[in-house]
């Protein structure tokens, strides 16, 4: 909609001010990482973050979340609608948003989550710090980013912002914002397209090669033996994953054991129980029994199961399952380099 | 690839996660460890659904359970489900009583494809609790027997105790266009009927090539009864599997019962045969 | 219904999950206390019952004369609960298991003494039917409560098996890898909510290992980025995990 410029100065002005009068959550500093977090004053938001440790689909589906509350016989919904501003998403994290928005929405419509994020304001921002995993500068470079309100790039002598609805202009009352020059914005145009070729790590062919090749491969068992051999199960590459949205449900009573609720968890795919089904009598089946197997599963979903539906790789870049693994085996930049070659 | 159906039809409105209450009307011990409820809606609204199609069903505290409905929609004043004891929720439910409330959510997922299995053949093969969830329909079709052409039924449980649904037997039984086979894996002694795996029933009757066939049954014996089909010439566009999963949403979300690209809550529990054959994980 | 009676018992252990217990010292162990009946606790009281509802069994197995106990226990009690690490995987007792020489190093001249004598340490499994596990040295005491409440709903506890790793994720803890230490929460059961990585602590997988960890990846990774010594790194899972190892001694042998 609109371009402005706001100074420095101006913009922790503008930051606390807009935080005292709405719930702004942002990146914050956790020792030497960064998480998403409520935002109290300028001094909190830490727009020169490299990547956050959880994305910021936790704001829409915390990592639990209450669906039903009960009380003996009666039960209500827990759908939040409670209005927040994420100030301060990656472009591939507002991707990674852009897929579980849909996801959540499709066939059918999750309120849970739905509710919360339509009732958000969400903030784009410049990559300042570029992870020492990402390469979201080689991942579904068609699939652009679309879910937010406005986008704020730093530039040279403060910060440019581009209004791209009501909810993001509504948020320049906050501040001493001035029309940008065409300048400004086309600095601010050339500060986010530097951006793209400073990832340390970038995949080598296209979209659709990976999507093909990796299909291709689900039968190659001795592949994905290889590449899961030192897997953990730990599920740390799904969990810190921008486009996972697997759960579990369970239900817990309250201390007066009479109420109680219905929580989600965030579930991950690559634990051994996930597919694991109860037959009766002590037997069971497992659907996916073998780390290989729930391996595969995680990079059929990544790179080819949901290619059509999102117009792209599940994948945005962000390389936080890189980095989150212990063993050093989830780096998709690193696997489908494998798949690649075999 | 999913069967036709139209989730905006079939999905429920509103919050997804939300349940209705349930009155159970009737409850039955069947077996030594499961019991045949008939609910209805507490508001005592009509019930909608396809035949195939499956619910969450769930008391709070415990938790859901997924489960087909064991009823045809053409009762529409009550459903049947039938709950096996297995884990905690089960073991729960299957303590409730007449007059006692419970919770669904549903009707969720594809059910069978009516439009093309009227009209036709049709072969049901069930085996042990595969007999509940295509009991919707079979009871469909005996209601509604006109719209079918010959209907040959096949069900196998592992011993004579495990039968379930006596009544519906009998009917099938004495029911000159229902053309009923069954089998027990192993013999108690007393009964006097087939011994064996279901695929011998296959020797008992004739099923032509341009039949329609149901299958639902435990993991092992889809393979084995698609193999008799083959032999006898049917296509696997014709085929129909009713599969189980454990689905922990219903409705697409949690990816539980994820089968490659399928989820089987909402793309199923239903598939054509020939639509998932090739799908590692599927059966 | 009437309140399910209670006990409490121990075997060898340090009872710091009984001194846990009495710990809660907020309104949740007050809460619980409407809905059962104590009627055996040696760190809290004197008396004692004919039937237990749910009996919790601290310590491990490491005398075969705390077998007839452990006996009379399960006879007493519908539902029998192993709590702490000790009880529910000979815990850090078991790492005497692979060792010959322990007495004389803890008790010097007095090693031959007849009361010192025990065997290697087991769960308490290894002589009895155990329903129920509560790990962590100490059990978690809101983890118990859970399981309780589960119970008095006659509902079978959910106790995880995905590792700790998920639970410092969930959490935003940053990884000790990540500042150069190590950890073994990529093969620790959880459910303890991974208090001791959020505080800096490595995890010593103090609640025993998952269902089916790999050991062969964490001692590469123990060594290649936790940076330890090739010993350390082979012996660092025998501290709580010594029976739940693949190279786990068995009674008798």
């Amino acid at each position: 909609m609109n371009d402005y410029f706001i100074s420095a100065n101006d913009f922790d002005a503008f930051v606390s001010k807009m935080a005292s009068e709405r719930n702004v959550i942002g990146p914050v500093a956790k020792k030497t990482k960064f998480v998403y977090g409520k935002i109290q004053t300028n001094k909190d938001l830490r727009l020169d973050f490299d990547v956050t440790i959880l994305p910021p689909k936790k704001v829409f589906t915390p990592t639990c979340q209450t669906l039903v509350t009960f009380d003996g016989s009666k039960f209500e919904g827990a759908v939040d609608k409670q209005p927040v501003v994420l100030f301060g998403v990656h472009f591939y994290d507002i991707k990674g948003l852009d897929m579980t928005d849909l996801l959540f929405s499709e066939n059918n419509r999750d309120e849970n989550y739905m509710a919360k994020r339509k009732a958000a304001t969400v903030i784009g921002s410049s990559v300042q710090n570029v992870s020492k995993r990402a390469f979201w500068g080689s991942v579904g470079a068609n699939v652009a980013p679309k879910g937010h309100d406005g986008f704020i790039t730093k530039i040279g002598a403060g910060y440019h912002y581009q209004s791209l609805t009501q909810k993001g202009e509504a948020l320049v009352g906050y501040g001493n914002f001035k029309p940008a020059t065409e300048g400004q914005a086309e600095e601010a145009r050339t500060v986010n397209v530097s951006m793209m070729s400073k990832c340390p790590e970038a995949l080598k062919h296209s979209s659709e090669a990976i999507a093909k090749k990796v299909r291709d491969s689900f039968k190659n068992q001795e592949l994905w033996a290889n590449l899961s051999e030192d897997c953990f199960s730990c599920g740390s590459c799904n969990t810190t994953c921008p486009t996972c949205y697997c759960f579990d449900v369970q239900d817990k009573w309250n201390l007066n054991q009479v109420s109680g609720m219905r929580n989600r968890y965030w579930d991950s795919c690559l634990t051994e129980d996930f597919a694991k089904v109860s037959l009766g009598a002590g037997a069971e089946e497992n659907f996916r029994e073998t780390r290989g197997e729930r391996f595969r599963h995680r990079f059929m979903r990544k790179a080819a199961y949901l290619n059509e539906k999102l117009g792209g790789p599940a994948c945005v870049g962000c390389g936080r399952c890189s980095a989150a693994c212990t063993a050093d085996i989830a780096d998709p930049v690193n696997v489908i380099k494998k798949i690649m070659e075999v | 690839m999913a069967l036709t159906i139209d989730y905006s039809k079939v999905a429920p409105e509103g919050n997804i996660f939300l349940p209705r209450e349930c009155k159970i009307t009737h409850v039955k011990q069947v077996t030594k460890t499961e019991r045949h409820f008939t609910l209805r809606h507490a508001d005592n609204s009509k019930v909608k659904f396809n035949p195939g199609q499956i619910l969450e069903v769930s008391l709070f505290g415990f938790g859901e359970i997924p489960l087909g409905y064991a009823s045809s929609p053409t009762r529409e004043n009550t459903f049947d489900i039938v709950i096996r004891t297995v884990g905690r929720v089960s073991t729960a439910l299957n303590k409730l009583s007449e007059g006692d409330s419970l919770y669904v959510r549903g009707p969720l997922g594809s059910g069978f494809p009516l439009n093309e299995l009227q009209n036709q053949n049709i072969l049901v093969v069930a085996g042990g609790i595969g007999l509940c969830p295509t009991r919707s329909m079979i009871q469909y079709i005996t209601d509604r027997r006109n719209e079918f052409k010959n209907f040959t039924l096949f069900y196998g449980a592992r011993d004579p105790s495990q039968q379930m649904f006596h009544e519906d037997i009998a009917k099938w039984k004495a029911a000159k266009d229902v053309d009923y086979h069954e089998i027990v894996d192993k013999t108690d002694g007393k009964w006097t009927g087939n011994v064996g795996v279901i695929t011998e029933l296959f020797k008992k009757t004739t099923i032509t090539p341009d039949t329609r066939v149901i299958i639902c049954g435990p993991p092992i014996m889809f393979r084995f009864v698609i193999a008799e089909c083959d032999k006898i010439g049917i296509s696997r566009n014709n085929v129909y599997v009713d599969l189980e999963r454990r689905m922990k949403c219903g409705v697409g979300k949690c990816g539980h019962c994820q089968i490659n690209d399928n989820y089987v809550c909402v793309d199923g529990p239903v598939f054509r045969y020939s639509d998932i054959q090739n799908l590692e994980e599927a059966l | 219904m009437s309140k399910p009676k209670v006990a409490f018992f121990d075997f060898t252990c340090c009872e710091g999950c009984q001194i846990e217990l009495t710990n809660y010292g907020d309104s949740a162990f007050l809460e619980l206390l409407n809905h059962i009946e104590i009627v055996e606790f040696r760190e809290a009281m004197t008396e004692k019952a004919d039937h237990i509802d749910i009996a919790f069994v601290e310590g491990s197995f490491s005398r075969e004369e705390d077998r007839a106990r452990l006996e009379k226990i399960r006879q007493r009690a519908s539902i029998v609960i192993a709590y702490g690490s000790c009880a529910t995987s000979g815990g850090i007792n078991a790492m005497k298991n692979d060792t010959n020489d322990y007495k004389q190093n803890v008790y010097g001249k007095d090693a031959n003494m007849p009361h010192l004598d025990s065997q290697i340490a087991l769960p308490v499994s290894a002589a009895i039917k155990v329903d129920y596990n509560v790990h962590g040295c100490p059990m978690d005491k809101y983890e118990l409560l859970d399981i309780v409440s589960h119970l008095l709903h006659g509902k079978t506890p959910v106790i995880p098996n995905y590792p700790v790793c998920v639970e410092c994720k969930r959490r935003e803890t940053i990884c000790r890898y990540d500042v150069g230490d190590h950890c073994m929460g990529q093969v620790a059961r959880s459910g303890c909510g991974a208090p001791c990585p959020a505080d800096g602590i490595p995890c010593e997988a103090c609640r025993g290992f998952v269902d089916s960890p790999n050991e062969v990846a964490l001692k590469k990774v123990l060594k290649e980025k936790g940076k330890l010594p090739e010993r350390w790194a082979e012996r660092k899972s025998k501290m709580f995990t010594a029976n739940h190892r693949s190279d786990a001694k068995k009674l008798g042998v």
